[in-house]
């Protein structure tokens, strides 16, 4: 009871505290109205009927498990910004003499308060949203009236992205030294090894020697059990490779680093890269997922052409709409994965320029352009992210290099939509790190 | 011989400052003389701060003039430069010490002194040299590629006073530098502060809570309710904490700071002095004579 009744009155917010909290509640509802939209996308297959019904249910499923890596990143990232934005009040009361069960059921409280504001927030998001993703058709007719779920449903998602919160409220704390002197960050930094990018290319090698062999394989259902166990490995071969690859890409830049921006941002990233690499993975990921998706849809959207010539007779209706509905649901998921990534990293970047406050300030004093620590905050940000990505479409091509191939003659105007996505879907990533600044920072550090 | 007084480097007249309903400065009147170094003092919410950061361009004073001639270019009133050319001011023509060092954590010993030279357009490669040979000067040889982390209190502080002369500014100033040191430390970094820039014809500007370090100093500017009350000369106490400080004897050579003229001035241009030294080329297996031959060549190189 008192913890809640401190939290209450710690809830006050003053003018430091406004812009993270309304991040943070931003940010959840943001993970709420994803949620809710995709779910509502995915049971609207549950009313398909005919030979395709499972495979739509199945890519649906398959989508909505896609999306989990970059929603619980952006969800973590809340946590933190939230954290960090309450760790003066925090310190305070360690000074009083609080105690670590009473400091953590506060922060616990503060998360799962601010993640309910965020999921009510989505809900109304989902509901403003939920009439115009109704126009996307599948299937040849709009989604309409199947987007509404069941106020159970939505009660049922809002809940679970409350106790999510509290969850990783309470698995943040054991990254974070709450003393009466502040609030830092432990630092467990270590360092990726070589090893892991031994491991990602000989699971390359075995994954496309099995992709270029599915052949063997009568079965359909064993074809596309291959194809997304392959996926789901590649996935976690990328998670392990990441933060090897950023550090070595640190190192590289670090090395040609001249001017004091290039310098700060090399540096950054070599402090610690497995941080830099959870910022851009939902990025690497979901190249990873455009490259692999994109090619399957223009592959499908190739066949059905030769499928669908009537001198090769009759076809299943449904099928005349089986590669327009994958393009569309790839596209979708593009589109919700890059939103949660540019949340996430417009997150993590309050966050961080909220630590660093007092040295942006500091910096300021001794002269050094804020201009100057602005570019290094993007570049540290974007040169991983774009690295990734190229490196996550490289190694997702030679993947399926064969269907890559086939249809960049056949299809290319599929494969120009989806590298279209994401590009725009970059662009999103680099505004969101416009949208916290040095300077307002240092103006917060100053002010308190 | 030269019987000329010094050179008045910074002349506050008038400086008023206000947050609110709280005055922090209630019109001063300082005059600061080129290599001499000024303690201010006073109880907190006194103005020293406020003044400090009134005198280095942090903040821009509500009313008053603070006019700097350094000599080095044409005079100029602090207190109407737009925030960009005290931005540059601060980069170009002053140093600071801070209590927390304000270093970035993420950067080597030596990439933080060098940050100093390279926001003022010195490439890494240039900077890094010398930027080790400020290092060395100051007992740090050896130290240059730890992170602010892994040096001590002391350590990191002298870091940060090798960042402040490492551009050659002829003014320098400190914001407690010695705050958050124990006195045997603090005492150490007083030594090698004042060695750096007093005796090396540098203008030192000081903030300070503690009796014992504003009496090194040539002069005591006492504050109270945004005043000046007193303004006198400091008279040397007797070290407290003081045993085993490092005396100018003790530190590995001379730091090369020295400012010159710049050769082709702009309002308040150093970017000459930008310049790298010749890498230095160690004739002895003694780190310490390596870096006296550095500085030694550095002040012929001036002479």
């Amino acid at each position: 009871m008192s913890a809640l009744s401190i939290a209450a009155t710690l809830a006050r917010p003053d003018r430091g505290r406004r812009a993270p909290m309304l991040l943070t509640v931003g940010a959840y509802a943001v993970v709420s109205a994803i949620v809710l939209v995709v779910t509502a996308g995915a049971l609207s297959f549950a009313q398909l009927e005919g030979e395709f019904a499972v495979l739509y249910g199945s890519l649906a499923a398959f989508a909505v498990v896609l999306l989990v890596v970059p929603v619980i990143v952006l969800g973590a990232a809340a946590v933190k910004l939230s954290a960090r934005s309450n760790d003066r009040r925090l310190s305070s009361l360690r000074l009083l003499g609080a105690s670590t069960p009473l400091i953590a059921s506060i922060t616990i409280i503060e998360a799962a308060a601010t993640a309910l504001a965020g999921a009510l927030a989505g809900v109304a998001l989902y509901a403003a949203a939920a009439p115009l993703v109704g126009l996307v058709r599948f299937q040849g007719e709009p989604i309409g009236g199947a987007m509404w779920l069941h106020p159970g449903v939505v009660a049922a998602v809002a809940g679970a992205v409350v106790v999510l919160a509290a969850a990783s409220a309470a698995a943040g704390l054991r990254r974070l030294v709450i003393s009466p002197l502040g609030v830092r960050t432990r630092a467990t930094t270590p360092k990726p090894r070589w090893i892991r990018a031994a491991i990602v290319v000989g699971l390359l090698v075995v994954m496309n020697l099995a992709f270029a062999n599915l052949a063997v394989f009568q079965d359909a259902g064993v074809i596309l059990g291959v194809l997304l166990t392959g996926f789901a490995l590649c996935l976690g071969a990328l998670g392990l490779i990441g933060p090897w690859v950023v550090r070595v890409l640190g190192r590289v830049r670090l090395r040609s680093a001249e001017t004091p921006d290039r310098l700060l941002a090399a540096r950054s990233i070599l402090e610690n890269p497995a941080a830099a690499w959870r910022e851009v993975s939902g990025l690497a990921m979901t190249t990873f997922v455009a490259v692999v998706g994109g090619s399957g849809a223009a592959l499908v959207d190739a066949m059905s052409r030769v499928e669908l010539d009537p001198s090769n007779g009759p076809f299943d209706p449904t099928a005349r709409f089986f590669a327009s509905d994958i393009m569309t649901g790839l596209v979708i998921t593009l589109v919700v994965s890059f939103l949660s990534v540019a949340c996430s990293t417009a997150i993590t970047q309050a966050a961080t320029t909220l630590d660093r406050a007092d040295l942006y300030d500091g910096l300021d004093r001794l002269g050094v352009d804020q201009r100057t620590v602005e570019r290094a905050r993007v570049r540290a940000v974007m040169t991983p992210a774009i690295t990734v990505s190229v490196i996550a479409a490289i190694s997702s091509g030679v993947l399926v290099l064969p269907v890559l191939g086939f249809t960049m003659v056949m299809a290319p105007i599929s494969i120009a939509v989806v590298a279209g996505t994401v590009v725009a879907g970059m662009l999103l990533i680099r505004g969101s790190v416009s949208m916290t600044s040095t300077r307002r920072a240092a103006a917060l550090a100053r002010a308190a | 011989m030269n019987n000329a007084a010094p050179r008045t480097v910074l002349a506050a007249r008038g400086v008023a400052r206000a947050y609110g309903a709280t005055i922090a400065l209630a019109g001063v009147d300082l005059d600061i003389r080129a290599g001499e170094s000024v303690a201010i003092m006073g109880p907190s919410g006194s103005g020293k701060s406020t003044l400090l950061h009134a005198l280095a361009g942090i903040e821009r004073p509500d009313a008053g003039s603070i006019r700097l001639d350094t000599g080095l270019c044409a005079p100029v009133d602090v207190a109407q430069l737009s925030e960009g050319e005290r931005s540059r001011l601060r980069r170009e023509a002053f140093g600071f010490v801070f209590q927390n060092g304000l270093l970035i954590p993420e950067l080597t010993a030596v990439e933080n002194v060098a940050m100093a030279l390279m926001v003022n357009g010195l490439g890494r490669r240039a900077a890094i040299p010398v930027a080790a040979q400020h290092l060395a000067s100051l007992g740090l040889a050896g130290m240059e590629d730890r992170r602010i982390g892994q040096l001590s209190g002391g350590q990191a502080q002298r870091v940060a006073i090798a960042r402040a002369q490492v551009t050659g500014a002829p003014v320098i100033f400190a914001d407690e530098p010695t705050g958050a040191l124990d006195s045997r430390t603090g005492a150490e970094v007083l030594d090698i502060l004042l060695h750096s820039t007093v005796r090396q014809g540098r203008t030192l500007v000081m903030v300070t809570h503690d009796e014992g370090v504003a009496r090194r100093c040539d002069r005591i500017v006492r504050l109270r309710d945004g005043r000046i009350e007193r303004d006198e000369a400091a008279t040397p106490a007797p070290a407290v904490g003081m045993a085993g400080a490092a005396s100018p004897a003790r530190l590995q050579g001379d730091p090369p700071a020295e400012p010159r003229p710049s050769v082709a001035p702009s309002p308040w241009t150093y970017r000459d002095e930008l310049r790298p030294q010749p890498e230095p080329q160690p004739t002895g297996d003694s780190q310490g004579a390596a870096a006296r031959t550095v500085a030694d060549r550095s002040t012929a190189a001036r002479s």
